[in-house]
């Protein structure tokens, strides 16, 4: 028994006299903030999930990059799509990040508070008229001054909806939805003439779907959430309705945007948001469904469309700042982003580039229908998801939004709740 | 199909050919050797059941509806073109390869240093040895998922991420293993080594010649469980590895999940990649591995 | 006997020994120990995944007892030990029985069995997803055979019972093999006296079975109640990232997973939670042993 009394004292004491591990303050030995200096050196660039489809192209651009600024070397690295923002921690905390890395709004803003992104209206500024003012806005932070990512390419599509379903609950399958009262209604009409077979939605509102529908998500300061306000509430309530009357799918508590693409798939839910992409996947994999497809436009009560929003950092702590800078730049452009939408149905984010005849001249196709119309909505599209709203603050919202539909709280409390454990996590990040 | 062959006796229990008996010599009842070979089938397609599934669905064509209702169990043109697209997206060898050399890396480092724990703790007389027993049983219980950023740090430290070594190290002497292998010693008699130990072998001499021997049914579920848990690992690679020439298996077939567009087929076919080297081995290896288990390796 | 002998062995090489473990002791202390330490330093401070924190002493421990995911994850982690540790417990022993007689193709299924162990978690996770999907093959036959369909995804504690079976089904394979194992030193003698003397099948397996593999069957109880409790991936593959409607099918790790990770996770408050775990495990085992012992003696 002394043995084990004395591991427990030995183990109390490392544990006292061990200091925190330094986590986040490691490696401070990075270069300036001044990217004027000449473009040279070896820099590594980082993207999640691009290489299996788009090896060649990557190697096209690092291979006239270098030849354009001879005496650099850029080693391009892709991470799989799992773990992501484990893997940028690690590396952050470690720290081991990339010079250039692929991000996407939500993990820019604690990278930038940890002071690992550089700020390119200081670094960059010269680059900021070649692109679109909202997808460059997309990277700035409440509370800081700065714009911490270049965007690069953006996303956004329309609603598909699936006409033989329309037709069997006596709906015309030529006149989808186009407002949320539409919506809803047409939505309730399904659910009761399949006897609660097939649902029109299958996924629970999250907070680009309350950003869409009016609601104020936060105040203007960008101190505290609002999205509890009457409009949400409204949202919410109307889910409910739906939710109740089966026009929501009873799983879409538990949904993934795969798993209700593949109820959409599976004819189980008749409409699903999606993107030019998906046509393709239709084909493939649901050749019926295909034949009876209808596309109409995302549904939105303030005029905007919401779009998703990649952008590429600098690491502010790379030797090579120039470079990294340079490089960053590079793969942005309007010329490199013009090429990079032509192999994959996503959008440019650099102006002008929307005018291109490749987004605005329609040949008959499906495809280029999708196309044409998504590039005309993404000229004023927002990025309604704030760029502080963490995944702990999603699942929070996630978690009493389903509270709700289950009939556990009233639609105002659950907001009021979610609000209120949103703002406690967003005063944690600090 | 072996599966057939080897059922066969269920339909026709009663004819007079080789009699069934147990492993005592007796005659089994055709009764119950019936019941017995239903309820093995029974259990046999709970178990393997979805596995074949998986596989069906990797071998079914691109005009093939999968999302059919009710499912069709067999794919009606089988083909291997879901298998040639997985290669054709990712490096799958070079990627299986990885993995080939982290799991043998981490079956070597864990026979070995298990072996060698296990010997300490079980046969070996020393102050400090039940504090050495605890630290192992401790470390056991300590929740991986907790702890992994320390671990990246502490290999960052150490200048070993990135590398295939850094992904073996963590886990090369996984204590549960040192824990078998010391039940297993502990399960042999004492009488052996006391003649060896007469007869003038010392320590090192006996633990390669008398004792390693005698164990080795249970070096081979350390062999099995270390391939296992090294070709299985997801999240510890990908956090240490950035390099994706570097990447193994399970972190390269998750490419196959695509960032635009996901294709079921694709990860099926994936899913079996992932599986089947496991199986033959465990397939080729199942003999030691029950023999192993039979010396009480994982007795109390 | 057996000590004098070991006693001069000490004398002849008193640093074999620590040679043989240092090996694993080394890596266990450095990868294991090492970083679990800095976990439970982290568990007394407010730190984040970029933020290195501050001492804040018992705040993290206050704010569990506040926080309904906290209960909700011990609800269901225990939970988890209340169902799945019976049924491993006595499930793999009744196929242990069934797999152990000679009869042809035997060793066929014995590995075919063990299979479900072998696959990774995430592989399994996958394949149990698609099956129970709504319109998955489950579905499809329970339909058929005019059940209806069941949401087995979808509704709270099916969702929690559905990762369960899963859990019992990789494990099956696994507890069996140590059951085959004890069943093997049973003395036949046993059980052909039971059976002079009229006992029946059913008989003899609580008369003689279960007392010769009690020991077994408290390891694994042991062993399968700490892997039960420390439960994630099957939940976290079945139910989702945020734990299932409501969040109401999080376990602890999965809460230690959701708060920690990420760049915005909360590292300090996911370690309390962590720390909860590992002492609840560590007293499971505890008590395990000791009603074992209890009742040998």
């Amino acid at each position: 028994m002394s043995v084990s009394r004395r591991t427990l004292a030995a183990a109390a004491f490392v544990a006292l006299v061990l200091p925190l591990s330094a986590c986040g303050s490691g490696g401070d030995d990075g270069g300036s903030g001044d990217a004027s200096g000449k473009v040279e050196g070896d820099i590594t660039f980082q993207t999640w999930n691009l290489r299996a489809n788009f090896k060649s192209y990557f190697d096209g651009v690092i291979a006239d990059f270098e030849k354009q600024y001879p005496g650099t070397h850029v080693k391009w690295i892709d991470q799989p799509a799992e773990g992501y923002a484990d893997k940028i921690s690690a590396d952050a905390a470690g720290g081991t990040l990339p010079d250039v890395v692929n991000v996407s709004p939500d993990l820019v803003a604690p990278l930038a508070k940890a002071g690992l992104a550089l700020d390119l209206d200081k670094a960059a500024a010269k680059y900021r008229k070649e692109y679109l003012p909202g997808a460059w806005a997309s990277h700035r932070i409440p509370g800081m001054t700065g714009t911490y990512a270049f965007p690069w390419y953006l996303n956004t599509g329309p609603l598909f909806y699936n006409k033989s379903l329309f037709k069997k609950a006596g709906l015309d399958p030529d006149s989808p939805p186009k407002t949320y009262d539409d919506l809803f209604a047409d939505a309730l009409t399904m659910a009761h003439k399949s006897d609660g077979k097939v649902a029109t939605l299958a996924n629970v509102p999250t907070i680009e779907d309350f950003g869409r529908y009016g609601v104020e998500l936060m105040n203007k300061e960008g101190t505290a959430f609002t999205f509890n306000d009457a409009k949400g509430v409204q949202l919410l309530s109307k889910y409910k309705e739906l939710y109740d009357a089966k026009a929501l799918d009873p799983q879409a508590l538990t949904a993934t945007p795969e798993s209700s693409g593949r109820k959409f798939l599976t004819e189980a839910v008749a409409m699903n948001p999606g993107s030019a992409l998906d046509l393709d996947n239709f084909k493939k994999q649901a050749p019926n469904l295909y034949k009876n497809i209808g596309i109409t436009d995302q549904i939105t009560s303030t005029g905007h469309v919401n779009m998703y929003v990649m952008g590429v950092m600098v690491n502010s702590r790379t030797k090579r700042t120039p470079a990294a800078v340079a490089f960053a730049h590079y793969v942005t452009d309007a010329e490199h982003q013009m090429s990079f939408a032509k192999k994959v149905a996503i959008f440019p984010s650099t102006a002008g580039s929307l005018e291109d005849p490749y987004f605005t001249k329609e040949d008959g196709t499906d495809e280029t229908r999708v196309r044409i119309a998504a590039a005309k909505s993404l000229k004023n599209a927002v990025n309604y998801t704030p760029v502080l709203f963490s995944d702990q603050m999603k699942t929070a919202l996630r978690n009493e939004v389903a509270k709700a539909l289950q009939g556990k709280e009233s639609p105002k409390a659950a907001l009021d709740n979610a609000v209120k454990a949103c703002n406690t996590l967003l005063q944690q990040q600090g | 199909m072996s599966v057939l062959e080897k059922a066969r006796p269920v339909s026709r229990p009663e004819a007079p050919g080789p009699r069934v008996t147990d492993e005592h010599g007796r005659r089994i009842r055709v009764g119950e050797l019936v019941v017995r070979y239903v309820l093995l089938l029974v259990v046999l397609a709970l178990t393997v059941g979805p596995f074949l599934w998986q596989l069906s669905t990797s071998l079914k064509g691109p005009t093939e509806d999968i999302f059919s209702s009710p499912p069709k169990f067999l794919p009606g043109h089988p083909t291997l073109h879901n298998y040639e697209r997985v290669a054709d997206t990712i490096p799958v060898w070079d990627y299986a390869l990885n993995s080939l050399k982290v799991a043998a890396a981490n079956v070597v480092t864990n026979c070995v240093g298990s072996a060698l724990a296990g010997y300490a703790l079980a046969r070996l007389r020393y102050r400090g040895r039940r504090v050495a027993t605890l630290v192992f049983i401790l470390a056991m219980l300590v929740p991986v998922e907790g702890i992994i950023i320390a671990q990246f740090t502490t290999m960052r430290e150490l200048g070993l991420n990135n590398t295939l070594v850094g992904v073996v190290l963590p886990g090369c002497i996984a204590a549960m293993n040192v824990l078998l292998m010391r039940n297993a010693f502990l399960n042999l008699p004492y009488e052996i080594e006391e003649a060896a130990y007469v007869d003038g072998a010392d320590v090192w001499q006996r633990f390669l010649r008398i004792a390693l021997p005698s164990v080795r049914g249970t070096l081979a579920v350390v062999a099995i469980f270390a391939f296992m848990g090294a070709w299985d690992d997801f999240l510890w690679p990908l956090i240490v590895l950035s390099d994706p020439s570097k990447f193994t298996l399970t972190i390269g077939l998750n490419y196959l999940h695509g960032t635009f567009a996901n294709d079921e087929r694709l990860v099926a076919a994936g899913t079996v990649i992932a599986v089947a080297p496991l199986i033959a081995l465990f397939a080729c290896l199942q003999r030691y591995f029950f023999r192993g288990v039979g010396e009480g390796a994982v007795k109390g | 006997m057996a000590t004098s002998t070991v006693t001069r062995v000490r004398r002849q090489l008193p640093s074999s020994p620590w040679l043989f473990a240092a090996p694993g002791l080394l890596i266990t202390g450095v990868f294991i120990l090492y970083p679990f330490v800095s976990t439970v330093v982290s568990a007394f401070t407010d730190r984040r995944t970029l933020v290195p924190g501050k001492f804040v002493g018992l705040a993290n421990f206050r704010e569990l007892l506040h926080d309904d995911m906290f209960w909700i994850g011990l609800r269901n982690s225990t939970l988890y030990i209340v169902c799945v540790v019976p049924a491993l417990v006595v499930l793999p022993l009744l196929l242990a029985l069934l797999v152990q007689k000679n009869i042809p193709g035997i060793t066929f299924f014995r590995s075919a069995f063990y299979t479900p162990v072998v696959a990774s978690i995430v592989v399994v996770g996958l394949i149990w997803v698609w099956l129970l999907d709504e319109r998955g093959l489950i579905n499809s036959l329970l339909e058929s055979v005019g059940v209806g369909r069941v949401g087995f995804l979808s509704d709270q504690w099916l969702l929690l019972f559905s990762a369960m079976a899963v859990t019992v089904w990789k494990g099956l394979g696994y507890y069996m093999i140590i059951y085959l194992a004890a069943l093997a030193n049973v003395p036949r003698e046993l059980h052909e006296a039971a059976a002079v003397d009229g006992a029946g099948a059913v008989r003899r397996f609580r008369t003689v079975t279960v007392p010769a593999v009690r020991s077994t069957m408290v390891l694994v109880g042991a062993l399968s109640s700490v892997a039960a409790f420390k439960v994630f991936s099957e939940v976290y593959l079945m139910a989702g990232p945020s734990g299932g409607p409501a969040g109401e099918d999080t376990t602890l790790v999965m809460l230690v997973q959701r708060t920690g990770t990420g760049l915005t996770g909360r590292v300090g408050y996911a370690s309390a939670i962590s720390l909860v775990v590992f002492v609840v495990t560590v007293a499971l085992m505890l008590l395990v042993l000791r009603a074992d012992r209890r009742e040998a003696s």
